[in-house]
């Protein structure tokens, strides 16, 4: 791409994380059968009205906040008509002339800035089943509030794109407007390109390409269409504006079959819904909860916690994780383990709940106690996890479950030393087999003193015991 | 754009086909009704503001709570065309 | 028999909390009138042999009432007269409707009206035209007219109709009722198929302002299905059911007397206003200068917002679905032959203003001139209280007259519609007959949420005059 300049803009549709639809009180919930959580508002029945979800708007204004927009003081929403059975009204409420907000950026992980045209709400439409000569419609889907995010052609890479989506995710994850997952849906996106002669100001014209299921689907698509368009300039031949499809399967973008007719939408404003304002009081109600950009928060956990990328990556992922952890730190001074004790037993633990980390009732100050235990040798790996199990559930502290399940990880020497010789006079043929050259039997022995002592034992303790006993010679 | 080509387009845009007679006749009527709402044009409305609604706006808001879909199946059952939970719909083309 | 279906709503709510009277046995009194003397008219489109389940009760328990067939009844076909939704079930009520049954009234059938409420005339309907009941050669105004026919013939004692560029008033006064457009946003409309959406409200059609103010406590009031309802206190509408308020100041607008107007119906005019004068109204005039603008803005507006309504019905969901040779087509098809011509007429218009190109000039520009209009009626309020008008240019004229000329059908509603586009309410009622005994009606025109003063001025009107109590000959058994 030596002669050329790519340009890329971003248009991204999200699902807002709401109980119910944008304009009626149906489910958001994914759920079999098919046309089970609809009423007559969302399947456009003759006669009805939509009434907009207040928390819609709320996580719209969250989200523009957090992208650095300005928020117009009054909203209003508009009809883009057009005829499809996944529309039952033929017409789609959404924003046109005046969104949510406009002019915001977002910040990469390079540091890079991409700015944020506007972002507006509207109402998802439904799904269709393509079958040989008809097709299903399901309109479970139509009228979950959707939120559109347009970025300004910034980008100058596919794989900057990637950068954004990757970083937009992030952000609307951190703040909780959306599960942006995009192979279940809830995050969306089309791609404009344009390549233009390097030097240039004159933006060559723009090729729309859609059907990207993944953030490493968009990068490919743009990378293919980036060298294709490359092909057709040096070729001395013209862009065609129009629309493509990345075909994933077979690596290459491909044109759309072209509707008959240029689109029309007829916008006008949407006369069932009045004016809706932004007064301060709402934008007062949502600052806090965008609150630090996760991009600073991870770059936080990496220098000043030193943790790895992705652990950084998982934590920034949810606010209460890092909330959680940064907590625990403050109680238990070495972030390594309380990261490690976080991301693997307790997540364990809160898989195991329908409220996954909602559920968990452990406070970070006991969370931190376990992990100190574990760490100063009090507990051993597995009682660490047995104690975690019960906090988990009941926010008792380390000590109080320790005293009432007698978990003290026992590292008295002797009371090993007498397991171990037990283990080893009972299990001959695996001791031979240890001398003869399996390693890995001593495992077995290890695990033979764990079962004696009742879990409490300090298995390196053990370990070391056993092999002392085994090849230095009997005591 | 001559009447006939308007009413072709329109057509197109609604959705709606017509019988020959029935495009020349609106055609026809269309072009004496569009003349006569050209009378807005003598109307002076620069400086003022489109008035889309005569009620003084009010931010109507809805909870978000879900309301049980009690009315799936009724509304399922006046679906002309239907297949299983389905409505069934000739090919869409994509 | 017949005696008892010539009594208003409230007097056979009296008769049966007095015992006097068999809710069930007047029901059937009153359908089997429908059936048999009025089929005539065909002003309606479904009879009920038994009534719509109530569930309360209120001053007019009891008592049937008839519904304009673009309302939602859950259960019940809906049509709205037209082809495409001939055979449409509605799944849910509409909020007039639940507040109707939780008042106590007996729904007793859906009427006739103009396809879409499109129309002046009700001779738009895909079931056959309305005939008015005072001479049936003749129309009873639309779109509401099944409803209005219905009423003057004394079928039902009252019925809801709907309004958006006069819809109600027009066809009250030919044939000599009541009808009220209350303030936009007095009535949900959620549950009303939709027409034009800013201009669109639920009305009573009613033989008397007692009645008329009775259904409005019962109708009016917040929903929270409808944004569009406003959240503004009901006062109790049969306190303007009195001494006429002293010192009214009553509005003549030059503009609606201009040379032309017809000569019985000014005469009429003249005769209200020198009753009002004696009890002491005073009349003052005022302009509404852009009124010539009306018809122009309320087509632009209404056939726009209409235009969007009915995409809807495009036979996936629910009513006619005509196949094509693939999807575009079966749309095509079935809307092509489920709209009648009016209905298409209105769907054209629409469409194109809202297309790229003319937005600005036509939608946009009429939205401002809705303003200008708007503008008109917030000064003229500044120095009377209650607007007097001509409800229709003449009294009711011979079916199949204006059918092939759509534009001097539009103008028929040349004195109602600016209401619906300033959003104000307004009432029409009787005021007189012309030479052929065709009734003639006068229109109040009020402040926003001003129904009280209307309903003052009508009910003392109606204190001294009886018009309202002449009859058709078919309301007579």
């Amino acid at each position: 791409m030596n002669d050329y300049d790519i340009v890329i803009g971003l248009e991204v549709h999200c699902q807002l994380k709401t109980a119910s639809k944008i304009f009626c009180g149906c489910s958001t919930a994914f759920e079999n059968p098919a046309n089970s959580n609809i009423c007559p508002v969302c399947a456009g029945y003759p006669g009805v009205l939509p009434v907009f979800n207040a928390k819609a708007l709320s996580l719209g204004v969250r989200t523009s906040l957090a992208l650095n927009c300005k928020i117009n003081e009054k909203i209003y929403f508009e009809r883009k008509n057009y005829f499809y059975p996944d529309l039952p009204k033929n017409y789609q409420i959404s924003q046109f002339k005046q969104p949510l907000g406009e002019k915001g950026f977002i910040e990469l992980l390079s540091g890079r800035k991409i700015g944020i045209t506007r972002v507006h709400l509207e109402e998802d439409a439904g799904k269709s089943i393509h079958k040989e000569n008809y097709s299903l419609v399901d309109l479970n889907r139509t009228g979950t509030p959707l939120m559109e995010i347009v970025s300004e052609p910034d980008m100058v890479s596919p794989q900057e794109a990637y950068e954004y989506l990757t970083a937009l995710k992030m952000l609307l994850r951190y703040i909780g407007v959306s599960d942006c997952d995009m192979e279940k849906g809830s995050l969306r996106c089309d791609a404009n390109i344009s390549l233009k002669k390097k030097g240039e100001t004159k933006l060559g014209t723009k090729v729309e390409l859609k059907n990207m299921n993944s953030f490493k689907g968009v990068r490919d698509g743009l990378n293919f269409e980036a060298f294709r368009q490359e092909k057709v300039l040096n070729s001395n031949e013209k862009i065609f504006q129009e629309t493509r499809l990345w075909d994933d399967v077979g690596g290459k973008t491909v044109v759309m079959r072209t509707k008959e007719e240029s689109h029309d939408y007829r916008y006008f404003p949407e006369p069932d819904l009045l004016d809706f304002s932004i007064p301060l009081s709402l934008i007062g109600q949502e600052k806090p909860k965008v609150g630090e950009s996760p991009l600073k928060c991870r770059a936080r956990f990496l220098s000043v916690y030193g943790l790895g990328e992705k652990d950084a990556d998982t934590l920034v992922g949810e606010p209460a994780f890092a909330e959680f952890f940064e907590a625990a730190c403050k109680y238990f001074n070495d972030p390594k383990k309380i990261a490690g004790w976080f991301l693997g037993p307790l997540l364990e633990q809160a898989n195991t709940l329908t409220d996954k980390f909602d559920g968990i009732k452990i406070t970070p100050e006991n969370f931190a106690q376990v992990v100190k235990y574990f760490s100063e040798g009090k507990l051993n790996n597995l009682a660490a996890k047995k104690v975690l199990a019960f906090a988990a559930a009941t926010n008792d502290s380390a000590d109080k479950i320790i005293e009432r399940e007698g978990l003290t990880q026992v590292s008295d020497e002797s009371a090993i030393e007498a397991l171990a010789k037990e283990a080893i006079a009972e299990n001959v043929k695996v001791v031979e087999e240890y001398k003869g050259g399996k390693q890995q039997a001593i495992m077995f022995l290890v695990g033979q003193v764990m079962k004696k002592s009742k879990g409490k034992a300090n298995p390196q303790m053990a370990r070391g015991l056993l092999e002392e006993i085994i090849n230095g010679g009997n005591k | 754009m001559d009447d006939k080509q308007l009413v072709e387009y329109v057509a197109k845009l609604a959705r709606v086909s017509l019988s020959q007679e029935e495009e020349a006749a609106i055609a026809g009527q269309l072009h004496k009704i569009l003349e006569y709402v050209d009378k807005l044009k003598e109307a002076k409305v620069d400086n003022v503001d489109a008035l889309r609604a005569a009620l003084v706006e009010r931010d109507v808001l809805r909870q978000d709570e879900v309301v049980p879909s009690t009315l799936s199946e009724d509304i399922l059952k006046n679906a002309p065309l239907r297949e299983g939970n389905y409505f069934k719909v000739a090919k869409i083309i994509e | 028999m017949s005696n008892i279906t010539h009594l208003s709503g409230l007097a056979l709510a009296e008769k049966i909390k007095a015992g006097a009277a068999d809710a069930a046995q007047l029901f059937n009194t009153f359908r089997d009138k429908i059936k048999g003397k009025g089929k005539e008219l065909n002003s309606f489109v479904e009879v009920y042999d038994t009534p719509v389940a109530a569930k309360g009760n209120s001053v007019l328990s009891g008592v049937p009432i008839a519904i304009k067939d673009n309302i939602c009844i859950k259960g019940k076909r809906i049509t709205c007269a037209s082809k495409i939704l001939n055979t449409h079930t509605a799944v849910y009520d509409a909020t007039v409707i639940e507040r109707l049954k939780n008042a106590g009234l007996r729904i007793i059938g859906t009427c006739n009206m103009d396809e879409f409420a499109f129309g002046s005339s009700t001779e738009n309907s895909c079931y056959g035209r309305v005939k008015n009941p005072w001479d049936l050669t003749r129309i009873p105004g639309g779109s509401s007219g099944g409803s209005a026919a219905a009423v003057a013939a004394r079928l039902v004692p009252f019925a809801l109709g709907s309004d958006t560029g006069g819809s109600i008033r027009q066809p009250a006064a030919l044939c000599g009722v009541v009808g009220m457009k209350p303030t936009y946003g007095r009535v949900s409309r959620f549950g009303l198929i939709a027409f034009g959406s800013s201009l669109d409200q639920i009305g009573p059609i009613t033989t008397d302002m007692a009645d008329c103010a009775q259904l409005l406590n019962i109708l009016c009031g917040e929903d929270k299905h409808d944004s569009t309802c406003a959240a503004i206190a009901v006062p109790d509408f049969t306190q303007g059911l009195s001494e006429l308020k002293p010192g009214v100041r009553i509005g003549i607008p030059k503009e609606y007397f201009a040379v032309g107007l017809n000569v019985e119906v000014k005469a009429s005019i003249d005769e209200v206003l020198n009753v009002f004068k004696s009890k002491g109204a005073k009349i003052v005039e005022v302009t509404l200068p852009h009124t010539e603008y009306a018809v122009a803005t309320y087509y632009i507006i209404g056939a726009s917002e209409a235009s969007s309504n009915l995409q809807r019905f495009d036979g996936v969901r629910y009513g006619l679905r005509v196949k094509g040779d693939n999807l575009i087509d079966t749309y095509a098809k079935t809307r092509g032959e489920g709209f009648g011509a009016e209905a298409k007429r209105r769907i054209f218009l629409g469409t194109y203003s809202l297309s790229s190109g003319y937005y600005d000039a036509y939608f946009v520009r009429a939205l401002k001139v809705r303003r200008l209009i708007k503008e008109d009626f917030d000064k003229a309020f500044k120095t009377v209280d209650v607007i007097l008008t001509p409800t229709s240019p003449t009294a009711a004229f011979k079916a199949g007259e204006k059918i092939s000329d759509p534009l001097s059908m539009y103008l028929s509603d040349i004195y109602t519609i600016s209401a619906n586009l300033a959003g104000v309410p307004a009432v029409s009622i009787p005021c007189g007959f012309n030479k052929e005994n065709l009734p003639i009606g006068f229109q109040l025109i009020g402040k926003a949420f001003d129904e009280m003063t209307l309903i003052n001025l009508g009910f003392a009107y109606q204190n001294v005059t009886d018009f309202h109590q002449k009859m058709p000959k078919i309301a007579y058994e």
